[in-house]
Protein backbone atom coordinates (compact mmCIF):
# COMPACT_ATOMS: atom_id res chain seq x y z
CA UNK A 1 0.00 0.00 0.00
CA UNK A 2 1.14 3.65 -0.63
CA UNK A 3 2.37 5.83 1.45
CA UNK A 4 3.86 9.44 1.75
CA UNK A 5 6.80 9.80 0.22
CA UNK A 6 9.61 10.65 2.39
CA UNK A 7 11.35 13.78 3.10
CA UNK A 8 14.74 13.87 4.30
CA UNK A 9 15.87 16.63 7.09
CA UNK A 10 19.27 17.62 5.88
CA UNK A 11 21.67 19.12 7.43
CA UNK A 12 24.75 21.38 7.42
CA UNK A 13 25.73 22.25 4.11
CA UNK A 14 22.99 19.66 2.87
CA UNK A 15 20.64 22.60 4.53
CA UNK A 16 21.90 25.26 3.34
CA UNK A 17 21.69 24.00 -0.37
CA UNK A 18 17.73 23.01 -0.11
CA UNK A 19 16.89 26.14 1.66
CA UNK A 20 18.37 28.29 -1.17
CA UNK A 21 16.24 26.10 -3.71
CA UNK A 22 13.39 26.78 -1.21
CA UNK A 23 13.37 30.95 -0.82
CA UNK A 24 14.25 31.41 -4.34
CA UNK A 25 13.14 29.03 -6.34
CA UNK A 26 16.39 28.26 -8.33
CA UNK A 27 18.84 25.21 -8.12
CA UNK A 28 21.86 26.48 -6.07
CA UNK A 29 24.91 25.09 -6.04
CA UNK A 30 28.01 25.43 -4.11
CA UNK A 31 31.07 27.62 -5.37
CA UNK A 32 34.61 28.32 -4.49
CA UNK A 33 35.44 32.06 -4.36
CA UNK A 34 39.29 31.21 -4.43
CA UNK A 35 38.72 29.69 -7.97
CA UNK A 36 35.50 29.34 -8.89
CA UNK A 37 35.25 25.54 -9.41
CA UNK A 38 31.19 24.53 -8.72
CA UNK A 39 30.66 21.37 -6.57
CA UNK A 40 27.96 19.50 -5.87
CA UNK A 41 26.61 17.77 -3.33
CA UNK A 42 28.45 20.98 -1.01
CA UNK A 43 31.63 19.78 0.66
CA UNK A 44 33.63 21.46 3.62
CA UNK A 45 36.64 22.31 0.91
CA UNK A 46 36.81 23.17 -2.81
CA UNK A 47 37.87 19.64 -4.45
CA UNK A 48 39.96 21.74 -6.97
CA UNK A 49 42.06 23.88 -5.01
CA UNK A 50 41.12 23.14 -1.48
CA UNK A 51 40.35 26.43 -0.53
CA UNK A 52 37.70 26.44 2.41
CA UNK A 53 36.37 29.82 1.35
CA UNK A 54 32.61 28.32 -0.49
CA UNK A 55 29.26 29.90 -1.20
CA UNK A 56 26.72 28.90 -3.06
CA UNK A 57 25.30 30.82 -6.46
CA UNK A 58 22.10 30.45 -8.19
CA UNK A 59 21.65 28.48 -11.50
CA UNK A 60 19.43 28.99 -14.82
CA UNK A 61 17.50 25.87 -13.89
CA UNK A 62 18.38 24.39 -16.78
CA UNK A 63 20.88 21.32 -17.84
CA UNK A 64 20.89 18.16 -20.37
CA UNK A 65 20.29 14.30 -19.88
CA UNK A 66 23.37 12.70 -18.78
CA UNK A 67 22.20 9.27 -17.47
CA UNK A 68 18.45 7.85 -16.42
CA UNK A 69 17.48 5.17 -14.23
CA UNK A 70 13.71 3.43 -14.61
CA UNK A 71 12.54 1.49 -11.54
CA UNK A 72 10.05 -1.02 -12.11
CA UNK A 73 10.23 -2.03 -9.01
CA UNK A 74 10.49 -0.46 -6.02
CA UNK A 75 11.22 -0.96 -2.25
CA UNK A 76 9.78 2.62 -1.32
CA UNK A 77 6.28 2.14 -0.29
CA UNK A 78 5.98 6.03 -1.00
CA UNK A 79 6.46 5.38 -4.61
CA UNK A 80 4.62 2.14 -5.58
CA UNK A 81 1.44 4.11 -7.51
CA UNK A 82 4.68 5.68 -9.47
CA UNK A 83 5.88 2.68 -11.13
CA UNK A 84 7.59 2.99 -13.46
CA UNK A 85 9.31 6.06 -12.90
CA UNK A 86 12.79 7.61 -14.25
CA UNK A 87 15.17 9.03 -11.94
CA UNK A 88 17.14 11.66 -14.28
CA UNK A 89 20.93 12.57 -13.75
CA UNK A 90 21.39 16.21 -15.06
CA UNK A 91 24.49 17.71 -16.49
CA UNK A 92 25.09 21.27 -15.62
CA UNK A 93 26.31 23.74 -17.82
CA UNK A 94 28.18 25.20 -14.87
CA UNK A 95 30.14 21.40 -14.15
CA UNK A 96 27.72 19.81 -11.18
CA UNK A 97 25.37 17.07 -11.82
CA UNK A 98 21.68 16.71 -10.58
CA UNK A 99 19.52 14.19 -9.60
CA UNK A 100 15.67 14.87 -10.21
CA UNK A 101 12.51 13.17 -10.92
CA UNK A 102 11.48 13.09 -15.06
CA UNK A 103 7.95 13.93 -15.67
CA UNK A 104 8.41 13.38 -19.52
CA UNK A 105 7.99 10.08 -21.24
CA UNK A 106 10.80 7.96 -20.25
CA UNK A 107 11.09 5.62 -23.64
CA UNK A 108 12.03 8.33 -25.61
CA UNK A 109 14.68 9.59 -22.91
CA UNK A 110 18.38 10.43 -24.57
CA UNK A 111 21.77 11.46 -23.83
CA UNK A 112 22.31 15.46 -24.39
CA UNK A 113 18.73 15.80 -24.48
CA UNK A 114 17.50 19.63 -22.84
CA UNK A 115 15.79 19.80 -19.70
CA UNK A 116 14.71 22.10 -17.28
CA UNK A 117 14.70 21.96 -13.58
CA UNK A 118 11.77 22.73 -11.60
CA UNK A 119 12.09 23.06 -7.44
CA UNK A 120 9.37 22.50 -5.29
CA UNK A 121 9.85 23.32 -2.13
CA UNK A 122 8.34 20.01 0.45
CA UNK A 123 9.52 21.52 3.35
CA UNK A 124 11.76 24.75 4.97
CA UNK A 125 14.90 22.38 5.01
CA UNK A 126 13.73 20.55 2.21
CA UNK A 127 13.66 20.95 -1.94
CA UNK A 128 12.78 18.34 -4.53
CA UNK A 129 13.53 18.66 -7.75
CA UNK A 130 11.49 17.89 -11.12
CA UNK A 131 12.80 17.40 -14.01
CA UNK A 132 10.72 18.38 -17.36
CA UNK A 133 11.69 17.01 -20.66
CA UNK B 1 58.43 -4.32 1.67
CA UNK B 2 56.75 -6.32 -1.61
CA UNK B 3 53.61 -8.48 0.14
CA UNK B 4 53.15 -10.59 -2.89
CA UNK B 5 53.92 -13.69 -1.47
CA UNK B 6 53.66 -13.19 2.01
CA UNK B 7 50.85 -15.55 2.81
CA UNK B 8 48.71 -18.33 1.25
CA UNK B 9 44.89 -19.10 2.28
CA UNK B 10 45.23 -22.89 3.81
CA UNK B 11 41.53 -23.32 4.85
CA UNK B 12 38.19 -22.94 4.07
CA UNK B 13 34.74 -23.27 4.86
CA UNK B 14 31.19 -22.34 3.77
CA UNK B 15 27.18 -23.29 4.58
CA UNK B 16 24.92 -23.74 2.14
CA UNK B 17 23.36 -20.67 0.56
CA UNK B 18 19.43 -21.21 2.04
CA UNK B 19 16.47 -18.93 1.42
CA UNK B 20 15.46 -19.39 5.08
CA UNK B 21 18.13 -20.37 6.82
CA UNK B 22 17.18 -22.42 10.64
CA UNK B 23 20.43 -21.29 12.43
CA UNK B 24 20.99 -17.29 12.96
CA UNK B 25 23.42 -15.45 10.59
CA UNK B 26 25.60 -14.92 13.75
CA UNK B 27 25.60 -18.98 13.66
CA UNK B 28 26.54 -19.39 10.34
CA UNK B 29 29.64 -17.09 10.43
CA UNK B 30 30.55 -19.37 13.03
CA UNK B 31 30.12 -22.69 11.63
CA UNK B 32 31.96 -21.64 8.48
CA UNK B 33 34.68 -19.99 10.73
CA UNK B 34 35.15 -23.28 12.60
CA UNK B 35 35.02 -25.36 9.39
CA UNK B 36 37.65 -23.25 7.86
CA UNK B 37 40.11 -23.73 10.71
CA UNK B 38 39.46 -27.47 10.95
CA UNK B 39 39.97 -27.50 7.29
CA UNK B 40 43.19 -25.86 7.46
CA UNK B 41 44.59 -28.21 10.09
CA UNK B 42 44.25 -25.86 12.83
CA UNK B 43 43.26 -25.48 15.76
CA UNK B 44 40.74 -22.04 17.31
CA UNK B 45 43.57 -20.90 19.71
CA UNK B 46 46.13 -21.14 17.06
CA UNK B 47 43.79 -17.66 15.54
CA UNK B 48 45.21 -14.33 16.21
CA UNK B 49 43.48 -11.96 13.71
CA UNK B 50 39.94 -12.19 12.65
CA UNK B 51 38.24 -9.37 10.08
CA UNK B 52 34.57 -10.10 9.53
CA UNK B 53 33.88 -8.25 7.26
CA UNK B 54 31.02 -5.55 7.49
CA UNK B 55 31.24 -6.33 11.31
CA UNK B 56 27.65 -8.29 11.34
CA UNK B 57 29.04 -10.38 14.10
CA UNK B 58 32.30 -8.38 15.51
CA UNK B 59 35.78 -9.78 15.63
CA UNK B 60 35.36 -9.75 19.77
CA UNK B 61 32.19 -11.83 19.51
CA UNK B 62 33.83 -14.55 17.11
CA UNK B 63 36.78 -14.86 19.22
CA UNK B 64 34.76 -15.41 22.47
CA UNK B 65 32.47 -18.09 20.89
CA UNK B 66 35.02 -20.03 18.80
CA UNK B 67 37.76 -19.54 21.88
CA UNK B 68 40.23 -17.26 20.34
CA UNK B 69 42.22 -16.35 23.50
CA UNK B 70 44.82 -14.01 22.04
CA UNK B 71 43.61 -11.58 19.14
CA UNK B 72 46.06 -9.37 18.12
CA UNK B 73 44.65 -7.95 15.40
CA UNK B 74 40.96 -7.12 14.12
CA UNK B 75 39.56 -4.84 11.76
CA UNK B 76 36.51 -4.78 9.53
CA UNK B 77 36.24 -3.22 5.99
CA UNK B 78 33.72 -1.41 4.64
CA UNK B 79 33.21 -1.48 1.60
CA UNK B 80 29.87 -3.68 0.49
CA UNK B 81 30.71 -6.38 -1.24
CA UNK B 82 34.37 -5.41 -2.12
CA UNK B 83 35.13 -5.95 2.13
CA UNK B 84 35.66 -9.63 1.85
CA UNK B 85 38.34 -9.35 -0.81
CA UNK B 86 39.75 -6.11 0.01
CA UNK B 87 40.57 -7.99 3.41
CA UNK B 88 42.90 -10.59 2.32
CA UNK B 89 44.91 -7.42 1.22
CA UNK B 90 44.41 -6.47 4.74
CA UNK B 91 45.34 -9.98 6.27
CA UNK B 92 48.54 -10.03 4.20
CA UNK B 93 50.05 -6.85 5.70
CA UNK B 94 49.23 -8.18 9.01
CA UNK B 95 51.03 -11.61 8.43
CA UNK B 96 53.88 -9.60 6.52
CA UNK B 97 54.51 -7.11 9.24
CA UNK B 98 54.26 -10.01 12.16
CA UNK B 99 51.29 -8.34 13.71
CA UNK B 100 49.12 -11.40 13.35
CA UNK B 101 50.16 -14.70 12.64
CA UNK B 102 46.87 -16.50 11.71
CA UNK B 103 43.79 -14.77 10.26
CA UNK B 104 40.40 -15.42 10.03
CA UNK B 105 38.33 -13.96 6.99
CA UNK B 106 34.65 -14.06 7.41
CA UNK B 107 31.31 -13.23 5.96
CA UNK B 108 27.89 -14.06 6.70
CA UNK B 109 24.22 -12.81 6.88
CA UNK B 110 20.72 -13.25 6.54
CA UNK B 111 20.96 -11.69 3.35
CA UNK B 112 17.37 -13.40 1.98
CA UNK B 113 15.80 -13.71 5.84
CA UNK B 114 16.28 -10.33 7.09
CA UNK B 115 14.20 -8.91 4.46
CA UNK B 116 11.52 -10.78 5.78
CA UNK B 117 10.61 -10.69 8.79
CA UNK B 118 8.44 -13.58 9.30
CA UNK B 119 11.78 -16.11 8.23
CA UNK B 120 14.25 -14.14 10.66
CA UNK B 121 16.05 -16.41 13.31
CA UNK B 122 16.01 -14.65 16.34
CA UNK B 123 16.07 -10.54 16.90
CA UNK B 124 17.82 -8.98 14.02
CA UNK B 125 21.47 -8.08 15.37
CA UNK B 126 23.58 -4.87 13.46
CA UNK B 127 22.27 -3.44 10.51
CA UNK B 128 24.48 -2.91 7.66
CA UNK B 129 26.70 0.60 7.98
CA UNK B 130 26.27 2.40 4.46
CA UNK B 131 29.15 4.69 4.08
CA UNK B 132 27.41 6.77 1.47
CA UNK B 133 23.97 7.04 4.11
CA UNK B 134 23.99 10.77 4.12
CA UNK B 135 24.56 11.48 0.49
CA UNK B 136 22.14 8.82 -0.07
CA UNK B 137 19.15 10.06 2.08
CA UNK B 138 19.34 13.79 0.79
CA UNK B 139 19.65 12.77 -2.85
CA UNK B 140 18.86 9.83 -3.95
CA UNK B 141 16.36 8.46 -1.17
CA UNK B 142 13.41 11.40 -2.13
CA UNK B 143 13.02 10.38 -5.34
CA UNK B 144 12.61 6.76 -4.96
CA UNK B 145 16.31 5.42 -5.35
CA UNK B 146 17.02 3.06 -2.67
CA UNK B 147 18.54 -0.17 -4.01
CA UNK B 148 21.83 -1.64 -5.49
CA UNK B 149 20.14 -1.86 -8.64
CA UNK B 150 18.65 1.81 -8.86
CA UNK B 151 21.81 2.79 -7.56
CA UNK B 152 24.24 1.38 -10.15
CA UNK B 153 21.37 1.79 -12.71
CA UNK B 154 23.21 5.69 -13.05
CA UNK B 155 26.09 4.21 -14.42
CA UNK B 156 24.67 1.13 -16.49
CA UNK B 157 22.08 3.27 -18.36
CA UNK B 158 25.28 5.75 -19.33
CA UNK B 159 27.79 2.49 -20.53
CA UNK B 160 24.90 0.72 -22.24
CA UNK B 161 23.87 4.06 -24.35
CA UNK B 162 27.44 4.94 -24.82
CA UNK B 163 28.82 0.97 -26.37
CA UNK B 164 25.28 -0.14 -27.71
CA UNK B 165 25.28 -2.87 -24.91
CA UNK B 166 22.16 -5.33 -25.26
CA UNK B 167 20.44 -7.46 -23.37
CA UNK B 168 21.71 -10.38 -25.43
CA UNK B 169 25.16 -9.27 -23.98
CA UNK B 170 24.13 -9.45 -21.01
CA UNK B 171 22.60 -12.83 -20.86
CA UNK B 172 26.10 -14.51 -21.78
CA UNK B 173 27.05 -13.90 -18.05
CA UNK B 174 23.78 -14.94 -16.36
CA UNK B 175 22.89 -18.41 -18.69
CA UNK B 176 26.80 -19.18 -18.18
CA UNK B 177 26.97 -18.64 -14.33
CA UNK B 178 23.36 -20.72 -14.31
CA UNK B 179 25.45 -23.77 -16.63
CA UNK B 180 28.13 -23.96 -14.20
CA UNK B 181 25.54 -23.60 -11.27
CA UNK B 182 24.70 -26.88 -12.26
CA UNK B 183 27.88 -28.72 -11.84
CA UNK B 184 27.68 -27.58 -7.83
CA UNK B 185 25.49 -29.19 -5.32
CA UNK B 186 26.03 -26.29 -3.00
CA UNK B 187 24.28 -23.82 -5.92
CA UNK B 188 21.00 -22.66 -5.05
CA UNK B 189 19.88 -22.58 -8.73
CA UNK B 190 21.79 -25.90 -9.64
CA UNK B 191 18.79 -27.94 -11.86
CA UNK B 192 17.17 -24.72 -12.72
CA UNK B 193 17.31 -24.61 -16.20
CA UNK B 194 17.51 -21.13 -17.65
CA UNK B 195 17.28 -20.38 -21.44
CA UNK B 196 18.39 -17.25 -23.36
CA UNK B 197 14.43 -16.50 -23.80
CA UNK B 198 13.67 -16.93 -20.38
CA UNK B 199 16.44 -14.35 -19.68
CA UNK B 200 14.79 -11.95 -22.07
CA UNK B 201 10.97 -12.64 -20.50
CA UNK B 202 12.42 -11.89 -17.09
CA UNK B 203 10.95 -8.24 -15.76
CA UNK B 204 12.84 -5.16 -15.64
CA UNK B 205 14.30 -4.59 -11.92
CA UNK B 206 15.85 -0.68 -13.16
CA UNK B 207 16.41 -0.23 -16.47
CA UNK B 208 18.65 -1.93 -17.91
CA UNK B 209 18.78 -4.85 -15.22
CA UNK B 210 16.15 -7.73 -15.28
CA UNK B 211 15.44 -9.68 -12.71
CA UNK B 212 18.43 -12.64 -14.20
CA UNK B 213 20.50 -9.90 -14.48
CA UNK B 214 20.40 -9.26 -10.71
CA UNK B 215 22.45 -11.31 -8.08
CA UNK B 216 20.52 -13.72 -5.61
CA UNK B 217 19.30 -13.40 -2.18
CA UNK B 218 20.14 -16.30 0.18
CA UNK B 219 21.44 -16.87 4.15
CA UNK B 220 24.72 -18.21 4.27
CA UNK B 221 28.33 -17.81 4.97
CA UNK B 222 32.11 -18.53 4.51
CA UNK B 223 35.37 -18.15 5.56
CA UNK B 224 39.21 -18.57 4.60
CA UNK B 225 42.09 -18.86 6.86
CA UNK B 226 45.32 -17.25 5.72
CA UNK B 227 49.11 -17.42 7.65
CA UNK B 228 52.67 -17.27 5.91
CA UNK B 229 53.91 -19.36 2.85
CA UNK B 230 56.49 -20.62 5.44
CA UNK B 231 53.65 -22.16 8.01
CA UNK B 232 51.51 -23.15 5.40
CA UNK B 233 53.55 -26.29 3.98
CA UNK B 234 53.28 -27.99 7.18
CA UNK B 235 49.57 -27.85 6.82
CA UNK B 236 47.20 -30.21 4.81
CA UNK B 237 46.11 -28.58 1.92
CA UNK B 238 47.59 -27.28 -1.20
CA UNK B 239 48.46 -23.75 -0.17
CA UNK B 240 46.94 -21.06 -2.15
CA UNK B 241 49.32 -18.24 -2.20
CA UNK B 242 48.21 -14.53 -2.22
CA UNK B 243 50.10 -13.21 -5.05
CA UNK B 244 49.10 -9.52 -5.39
CA UNK B 245 45.71 -7.18 -4.36
CA UNK B 246 44.22 -3.94 -3.97
CA UNK B 247 41.54 -2.07 -3.14
CA UNK B 248 40.34 0.89 -5.21
CA UNK B 249 37.60 3.81 -4.38
CA UNK B 250 35.70 5.90 -7.68
CA UNK B 251 35.67 9.67 -6.55
CA UNK B 252 33.68 10.86 -4.95
CA UNK B 253 32.91 7.45 -3.46
CA UNK B 254 30.28 8.41 -1.72
CA UNK B 255 28.46 10.01 -4.46
CA UNK B 256 27.97 8.47 -8.04
CA UNK B 257 26.46 11.17 -10.42
CA UNK B 258 29.27 13.78 -9.92
CA UNK B 259 32.24 11.46 -10.29
CA UNK B 260 34.24 13.01 -13.51
CA UNK B 261 33.42 9.81 -15.43
CA UNK B 262 30.43 7.56 -14.39
CA UNK B 263 32.23 4.84 -16.05
CA UNK B 264 35.22 4.21 -13.80
CA UNK B 265 35.31 1.83 -11.26
CA UNK B 266 37.33 1.74 -7.97
CA UNK B 267 38.76 -1.23 -9.89
CA UNK B 268 40.06 0.63 -12.66
CA UNK B 269 42.80 1.64 -10.06
CA UNK B 270 43.02 -1.52 -7.90
CA UNK B 271 43.63 -3.57 -11.23
CA UNK B 272 46.93 -2.38 -12.33
CA UNK B 273 48.45 -2.00 -8.79
CA UNK B 274 47.55 -5.55 -8.12
CA UNK B 275 48.49 -7.00 -11.50
CA UNK B 276 51.85 -4.95 -11.35
CA UNK B 277 52.40 -6.69 -7.10
CA UNK B 278 51.82 -9.87 -8.79
CA UNK B 279 54.00 -9.57 -11.92
CA UNK B 280 51.39 -10.94 -14.07
CA UNK B 281 48.67 -10.05 -16.47
CA UNK B 282 45.18 -10.39 -17.15
CA UNK B 283 45.89 -13.14 -19.54
CA UNK B 284 47.62 -15.37 -17.62
CA UNK B 285 44.79 -15.93 -15.95
CA UNK B 286 43.16 -19.60 -16.28
CA UNK B 287 39.92 -18.76 -13.82
CA UNK B 288 38.26 -15.52 -13.35
CA UNK B 289 36.09 -15.21 -9.98
CA UNK B 290 34.26 -11.75 -10.52
CA UNK B 291 31.66 -10.57 -8.52
CA UNK B 292 28.58 -10.86 -10.12
CA UNK B 293 26.04 -8.29 -8.37
CA UNK B 294 24.39 -7.50 -11.50
CA UNK B 295 25.38 -8.93 -14.86
CA UNK B 296 25.98 -5.61 -16.78
CA UNK B 297 29.08 -4.55 -13.74
CA UNK B 298 30.63 -7.59 -14.43
CA UNK B 299 30.98 -5.93 -17.95
CA UNK B 300 32.34 -3.24 -16.65
CA UNK B 301 34.94 -4.35 -14.23
CA UNK B 302 36.37 -7.11 -16.95
CA UNK B 303 36.96 -4.02 -19.11
CA UNK B 304 38.63 -2.19 -15.51
CA UNK B 305 40.71 -5.51 -15.19
CA UNK B 306 42.32 -4.84 -18.99
CA UNK B 307 40.31 -8.00 -20.57
CA UNK B 308 38.71 -6.01 -22.77
CA UNK B 309 38.78 -2.14 -24.25
CA UNK B 310 35.91 0.05 -22.89
CA UNK B 311 32.73 -1.27 -24.57
CA UNK B 312 34.36 -4.25 -25.76
CA UNK B 313 33.60 -6.93 -22.76
CA UNK B 314 30.47 -7.73 -25.00
CA UNK B 315 32.80 -9.59 -27.37
CA UNK B 316 34.64 -11.20 -24.33
CA UNK B 317 31.69 -13.10 -22.98
CA UNK B 318 30.02 -14.06 -26.10
CA UNK B 319 30.95 -17.52 -27.69
CA UNK B 320 31.78 -19.72 -24.60
CA UNK B 321 34.76 -18.13 -23.78
CA UNK B 322 33.50 -17.54 -19.99
CA UNK B 323 32.46 -20.69 -19.93
CA UNK B 324 33.97 -24.09 -18.67
CA UNK B 325 36.00 -25.34 -21.68
CA UNK B 326 36.43 -21.65 -22.70
CA UNK B 327 39.44 -19.55 -22.59
CA UNK B 328 38.61 -17.91 -19.37
CA UNK B 329 36.36 -19.51 -17.28
CA UNK B 330 34.09 -17.21 -14.96
CA UNK B 331 32.80 -17.56 -11.55
CA UNK B 332 32.86 -21.65 -12.09
CA UNK B 333 30.69 -21.94 -8.80
CA UNK B 334 27.62 -20.01 -10.01
CA UNK B 335 28.74 -17.08 -8.84
CA UNK B 336 26.01 -14.49 -6.77
CA UNK B 337 23.82 -14.82 -9.59
CA UNK B 338 23.04 -18.62 -9.69
CA UNK B 339 25.45 -19.84 -6.57
CA UNK B 340 24.60 -17.48 -3.60
CA UNK B 341 25.64 -14.03 -2.45
CA UNK B 342 27.91 -14.37 0.39
CA UNK B 343 29.85 -11.16 -0.80
CA UNK B 344 32.12 -12.95 -2.87
CA UNK B 345 33.80 -14.65 -0.22
CA UNK B 346 32.26 -17.67 -1.94
CA UNK B 347 34.57 -16.52 -5.10
CA UNK B 348 37.79 -16.37 -2.74
CA UNK B 349 36.49 -20.05 -1.85
CA UNK B 350 36.16 -21.52 -5.37
CA UNK B 351 39.04 -19.47 -6.28
CA UNK B 352 40.77 -21.75 -3.24
CA UNK B 353 39.35 -24.96 -5.03
CA UNK B 354 40.27 -24.35 -8.22
CA UNK B 355 43.72 -24.04 -7.44
CA UNK B 356 43.71 -26.76 -4.89
CA UNK B 357 42.11 -29.11 -7.97
CA UNK B 358 39.04 -29.41 -5.71
CA UNK B 359 36.92 -28.13 -7.78
CA UNK B 360 34.99 -31.50 -8.92
CA UNK B 361 33.28 -31.68 -11.83
CA UNK B 362 34.08 -27.10 -12.56
CA UNK B 363 38.10 -28.08 -12.21
CA UNK B 364 39.35 -25.85 -14.64
CA UNK B 365 42.21 -28.29 -15.72
CA UNK B 366 45.48 -27.55 -14.56
CA UNK B 367 44.65 -24.22 -12.99
CA UNK B 368 47.58 -22.75 -11.61
CA UNK B 369 46.78 -18.81 -11.43
CA UNK B 370 42.97 -17.25 -10.45
CA UNK B 371 41.68 -14.05 -10.24
CA UNK B 372 39.27 -12.49 -7.65
CA UNK B 373 37.53 -9.36 -7.51
CA UNK B 374 35.29 -7.33 -4.82
CA UNK B 375 32.80 -4.88 -5.76
CA UNK B 376 30.38 -3.07 -3.35
CA UNK B 377 28.79 0.18 -2.13
CA UNK B 378 28.91 2.81 -4.79
CA UNK B 379 31.46 1.23 -7.34
CA UNK B 380 34.12 0.73 -4.73
CA UNK B 381 36.96 -2.39 -5.81
CA UNK B 382 38.84 -4.99 -4.80
CA UNK B 383 41.42 -7.28 -6.41
CA UNK B 384 43.20 -10.83 -5.27
CA UNK B 385 45.64 -12.75 -7.29
CA UNK B 386 46.08 -16.13 -6.48
CA UNK B 387 48.45 -19.20 -7.31
CA UNK B 388 48.55 -22.28 -6.61
CA UNK B 389 51.75 -23.25 -4.22
CA UNK B 390 54.35 -25.51 -3.49
CA UNK B 391 53.76 -28.83 -1.17
ZN1 LIG C 1 38.57 26.15 -5.34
Amino acid sequence: MATAKYTPRPLGLDREFFQLAVTTGKLHLQHCNACGHHQHPPRRFCAQCGSGDLGFVPTANRGEVYSWTVSHFTVDSGWVDDLPYATVVVQLPEGPRLVGAYTGDASTLAIGQPVSIRPEARTEDYCFFWIDG
Amino acid sequence: MNLSGSCAIVGIGETDYVRGAKESSADLILRASAQAIADAGLKPSDIDGILPSANFLSSEEIAANLGVPNMTYSVSVLMGGASPTASLQSAAMAIACGVAKTVLVTFGWDGYSAFRRERRVGPQRQQMQMPFAEVSRNYYAPYGVRSAAQWYSFYLTRYVQTYGVQPEDAANIALASRRHAHLNDKALMAGREMTLEDYLASPYIAEPLRKLDCCLETDCACAVVLTSVERAKDLPHTPVVWLGGAEGHPYPADEITNRPDLLKLGLHTAAPTAFAMAGVKPTDMDVLEIYDCFTYVVMMELEALGFAEPGGAKEFVANGNIELGGRFPMNTHGGLLSQGHCWGLNHVVEATRQLRHDAGRAQVADAELALVTGYGDLGDGSVAILGRGDR
